[in-house]
């Protein structure tokens, strides 16, 4: 090995050491709370930060370590750190380098439990944020104020699909010394590397297309390893001496790790949201066949947008690929292998030919989760935002006919065939 | 900590203790376009053993005030004058790849305050091919995904690190990309340029280490055969499992080789006798 | 050391790389070899001949039990398979107890009896009898003691000479018992057969089985078997096994003492008519069982008054027991062999060995006693 490795070849073998022990041939699930020290020395150096190692699986785990390097590697950053799911990952990344009387600076478009945590949970310990329209970029700009720590958003958001302009955002996060978080979730590695367009932090609910076999929920956060943190006085939690480890200045000593290190060192410890080590595991036969499944995935999507935009019964088809959307443009730039396998469509008939459409589909399955391996489907006018009323369903981006569909693995041909059923049911509701 | 030397400011870690220059010291030096942070677990363990240590950035390089030293002679210098300027008496110097050349030079002209030197990974000398000097200067991520590339052994290739979750080579690219093309260009040239290594080590009194990586493909191994030929009785180790950016690929074996050969050299408990 | 910390520590290392305090699950199909040369240099080639995880559940059951060394299997019956192939063959002959197990007796009289096995079922209570079945061809007697449902209990040590003498292996399902109360192979068995879905991992979490051997020469002989034919245990169900057995010997201990309470309850009940515990001094074989084992189990059976209508109507009824199958775990479990775990059973058959229609049998878990003598006390109120 003389080059850096490609991305297939990283997502079957990065982060892992072969078992030097037994040479197996796939990484242990250490499914264990501690680790023997060999001597005190040892023991107290793992402890005081001058040497890596296990000590207690809340921390560290070896199982849990390769996947964490498996997905710093697939994201080109300097390290990550997996948390029990997406959503604990965006708190511990958060609440890392954010305190009382800090300001984020967020898109409005996002995943509900993201909207949710900054709208509702962080402001009740003093972080507040403006929400800003995705597709509006100066508009993250304007909102920077003197307490601004960090700008938040979806590469491709929820639930338009609205596709962020990440260079530019990131060249305003960078003119203000202000770290780019991006949720990665929607598009993976594969589709994106976000760092590579000047992304600071990536987040990951593990549990949708990397994991892709709905079997684990987890998360990640991937330390870009390209803020200076101290290049202003804002980010004391990385740059200032952290008392619980005899004032160690993470900064210093971890460089280009010194985030993913403060995760560590506090929310892993404090909080606690650590991923289990067999969920590990599942996450890790997962990203395997990331690549071979995301292809997958798009080829599946191009052919539904196809068969949807010819479709009598649908109204409206909306994907970041098709000419019509607003972030065509981006996605072409951002996106160049697919825009994700997230579509949105009309059934013509509205609320109740929506829900007749997904009561009479068979082979996708009626749930609220995304990026599994099945074909997944959900109408969210009758389910998740089914006690709100056409204004407020329209102001969150949802019309009352519409579908939200993850495009599974399955021969399309079985999709359509399904899809017939349920557009059959929804025009006789229609009319 | 921040000090100055000849009216710029030197940045350095002092592995999370605050500098005594009354306690033995560690000097860490860092490769080619690379930063303290190659250090950071090495340095804490010494800091926390009763020494105080020092890991400087050079000249030009990450936190520290450039513009980036011409030759490794003036390095040398430079390290001399900071060691001066600390107040430092009692010295062990550890060096990694381009701070070796550094090492030679400074342990051969100023013994005065030297207790020992750790040369890893490098040779007398340090050719550098003409295209990875071009490449710093015109592509230098071309010139980083060369060096790295060929730098580290499986272990970084594979993205582990020595802290579970952390990847070196993805770390080692995010200081790299700091110091190009400037740093990384100046370093490499004077690397190329330095003709003075067989003297220097001969001239050499205090006791030295040398730590050989088994796959490293970056110290031409002539160059490191006639280090070990030209030194005063060092101590070899060949760690064969190992990459050239050994600090980061075999963290646990070098500290415990770097720990035996110091405390033995530049004892930390004479202060408290 | 005592059987408490054996069972904690035997065959378990602290991980050499990382020093994790618990046996990694080595859920991998294969294992890289250094070089040609070295091949096997490891210890581990391809996971169904071998299993790191697997090796550490089968060298603590070769402590516990005093043998030579293990092998472990995807289920009990795989186990027995194993030991069966082992020693028998074409043409030759195996001594069974009359009363064992369903699904021993099925494998007997409907798999390898279609490969020229012969079999005999004999009362291995009565060591005569045993004696008696001995032919020149025998080469296996596999008793199971106690018996599945019946709770007869029969001699280790004096079948075992019976086996030495004819040239024969003498296996004993030691399912029951484990080795924290009963040690064959210290008895003279050749083999003590587990299966570990009960006592060993104790908490209705997994199947498995083990057969540990007294010599080398027949553990190679089942580990032959074992890979051949392909019926490892997965590393999933060893690691969990690892979990349960440590707490054996206090769940052994534990649940036992509630299984006598409920046998003299039982007794002294107006409505039962018959218990069979070997705990009891009414049991027939209690002083063989005195003898050779140091506690009794958990396990016992008893009939109602009133027979099948009487019984069937006590387990649908109870509370706080479950009519399920399997035994051995923490829930108290209650079974109707007849049409459970012993229906393959032809009638005649158990009739002859006394499984009567009216057996309703008790798997005693670690709920509190009163708890589990109240429910039984309520549910006979009942019928």
């Amino acid at each position: 090995m003389s080059r850096f490795l490609n991305f297939d070849t990283l997502s079957l073998h990065a982060g892992q050491t072969l078992d030097p022990v037994y040479g197996a041939r796939a990484a242990p699930i250490y499914q264990t709370t501690s680790y023997v020290f060999p001597d005190t020395d040892t023991a107290s150096s793992i402890f005081n930060l001058e040497r890596g190692g296990h000590a207690y699986s809340r921390i560290t785990n070896p199982t849990v370590g390769v996947l964490e390097q498996r997905v710093a590697a697939l994201e080109g950053g300097s390290a990550a750190v997996c948390t029990a799911s997406g959503m604990a990952a965006t708190y511990c990344a958060i609440t890392a380098i954010l305190s009382q009387g800090d300001h984020i600076v967020a898109s409005s478009q996002m995943y509900g439990g993201n909207i949710s945590l900054m709208k509702n949970t962080l402001p009740r310990f003093g972080i507040t944020t403006t929400f800003v329209d995705p597709t509006d970029t100066q508009a993250f700009e304007k909102a920077i104020g003197a307490n601004t720590r960090l700008i938040y958003g979806e590469l491709i958001g929820n639930p338009g699909l609205d596709i962020l302009d990440l260079e530019a955002i990131a060249a305003i996060g960078a003119k203000h010394h202000v770290p780019v978080m991006i949720d990665a979730t929607f598009n993976t590695p594969y589709l994106c590397r976000t760092l590579d367009y000047g992304a600071n932090i990536v987040i990951h609910s593990l549990t949708k297309w990397m994991g892709g076999h709905g079997a684990a929920i987890g998360g990640a956060v991937v330390d870009g390893g390209n803020v200076d943190w101290g290049a202003t006085g804002k980010y004391p939690t990385i740059t200032e001496p952290y008392a619980p480890f005899q004032g160690i200045n993470l900064w210093e000593e971890f460089g280009p790790a010194a985030f993913a290190t403060r995760i560590r060192a506090e929310a892993m410890r404090d909080i606690g949201a650590s991923l289990s080590p067999v969920n590990a595991f599942l996450l890790l036969q997962g990203i395997e066949t990331l690549s071979l499944r995301m292809d997958r995935h798009m080829a599946n999507t191009q052919a539904l947008l196809e068969y949807l935009e010819g479709h009598a019964q649908v109204a409206w088809v909306s994907h970041p690929s098709l000419p019509a959307h607003s972030s065509y443009e981006l996605a072409k730039k951002y996106l160049p292998k697919g825009a994700g396998s997230i579509v949105s469509f009309g059934v013509k008939g509205g609320r109740d030919a929506g829900r007749a459409f997904i009561e009479n589909v068979e082979l996708a399955s009626h749930l609220a989760n995304v990026g599994d391996a099945k074909t997944l489907i959900i109408h969210p006018a009758t389910t998740t935002h089914s006690r709100i009323d056409a204004d407020a369903l329209k102001a969150a981006g949802i019309t009352e006919d519409m579908i939200r569909l993850s495009v599974g693995l399955e021969d399309v041909e079985d999709i359509k065939a399904d899809f017939e059923q349920g557009f059959r049911a929804a025009k006789k509701v229609a009319g | 900590m921040e000090f100055e030397v000849g009216g710029k400011s030197v940045f350095a870690t002092t592995g999370g203790k605050p500098f005594d220059a009354n306690k033995p010291v560690v000097v860490f030096l860092h490769g080619s376009g690379f930063d303290h942070t190659i250090w950071g677990l090495h340095s804490r363990f010494f800091a926390f053993r009763g020494y105080s240590v020092l890991v400087p950035d050079l000249p030009g390089h990450t936190h520290s005030e450039g513009p980036p030293l011409e030759s490794i002679e003036a390095m040398a210098d430079w390290l001399n004058d900071c060691i001066e300027a600390l107040g430092a008496k009692d010295v062990s110097v550890v060096a990694h790849s381009q701070g070796c050349l550094v090492a030679l030079e400074y342990a051969s002209r100023f013994p005065k305050a030297l207790r020992s030197v750790s040369f890893i990974t490098s040779g007398l000398a340090t050719p550098v091919n003409p295209a990875l000097i071009e490449a710093a200067e015109q592509d230098p991520e071309a010139a980083i995904a060369m060096m790295l590339g060929w730098g580290f052994g499986p272990a970084g290739h594979l993205h582990q690190g020595p802290i579970p979750g952390n990847s070196m080579v993805g770390g080692g690219r995010k200081v790299m990309r700091g110091n190009t093309p400037a740093a990384l260009a100046t370093d490499l040239k004077a690397c190329d340029a330095y003709r003075n290594g067989r003297k220097a080590a001969q001239a050499i009194t205090a006791p030295t280490q040398v730590l050989i990586a088994g796959k490293d493909r970056m110290a031409p191994a002539k160059a490191t055969a006639e280090l070990v030929e030209h030194l005063r009785e060092p101590e070899v180790t060949v760690i064969a499992e190992s990459g050239h950016i050994l600090p980061q690929e075999a963290p646990d074996r070098c500290r415990m080789l770097l720990r035996d050969f110091i405390f033995r050299h530049n004892p930390a408990t004479k202060i408290a006798a | 050391m005592g059987f408490r910390t054996r069972q904690i520590h035997a065959g378990v290392t602290p991980d050499p790389v990382t020093g994790a305090i618990l046996t990694p699950i080595y859920q991998s199909t294969t294992y890289v070899q250094p070089s040609v040369d070295e091949y096997l240099s490891k210890g581990f080639t391809y996971a169904r001949s071998g299993n790191p995880t697997v090796k550490v559940l089968e060298d603590k059951l070769t402590d516990l039990e005093g043998g030579a060394a293990t092998a472990c299997f995807g289920t009990g019956m795989s186990a027995i398979l194993a030991a069966m192939l082992a020693f028998l063959s074409a043409g030759r002959h195996a001594i069974i107890s009359d009363v064992a197990y369903g699904g021993t007796y099925r494998l007997s009289t409907k798999i390898l009896s279609r490969f020229g096995v012969e079999y005999t079922f004999a009362d291995t209570s009565n060591p005569d009898a045993v004696a008696a079945a001995v032919r020149d061809n025998t080469t296996m007697i596999l008793t199971e003691t106690p018996a599945n449902p019946t709770m007869k209990c029969s001699d280790i040590a004096a079948i075992s000479e019976i086996a030495k003498k004819a040239g024969a292996v003498h296996a004993v399902d030691n399912t029951f018992l484990t080795p924290y109360y009963q040690r064959p192979l210290e008895l003279g068995a050749d083999l003590s057969i587990h299966s570990t879905t009960k006592y060993m991992d104790g908490h209705n979490a997994t199947v498995g089985g083990a057969v540990v051997s007294r010599t080398d020469e027949h553990a190679e002989a089942v580990r032959f078997i074992m890979n051949s034919t392909g019926t490892i245990m997965s590393p999933q169900v060893a690691w969990l096994t690892l979990q349960g057995i440590k707490t054996l010997s206090i769940r052994m201990d534990a649940q036992s003492a509630s299984a006598l309470a409920i046998a003299q309850f039982l007794e002294a009940h107006p409505k039962v008519e018959q218990v069979r515990y070997p705990g009891l001094e009414s049991h027939p074989q209690h002083g063989i069982s005195k003898r050779q084992a140091s506690g009794f189990g958990a396990m016992l059976w008893f009939e109602v008054k009133g027979g099948v209508a009487a019984g069937k109507k006590l387990m649908d009824t109870i509370d706080v027991w479950t009519l399920a199958e399997n035994l051995g775990s923490v829930e108290s479990l209650v079974t109707h062999p007849v049409t459970m775990t012993h229906a393959d059973v032809e009638p005649e058959e158990r009739a002859r060995v006394g499984i009567i229609d009216g057996l309703v049998r008790l798997s005693v878990g670690l709920e509190d006693t009163d708890d589990l003598v109240d429910a039984l006390e309520r549910a006979l109120a009942r019928v």
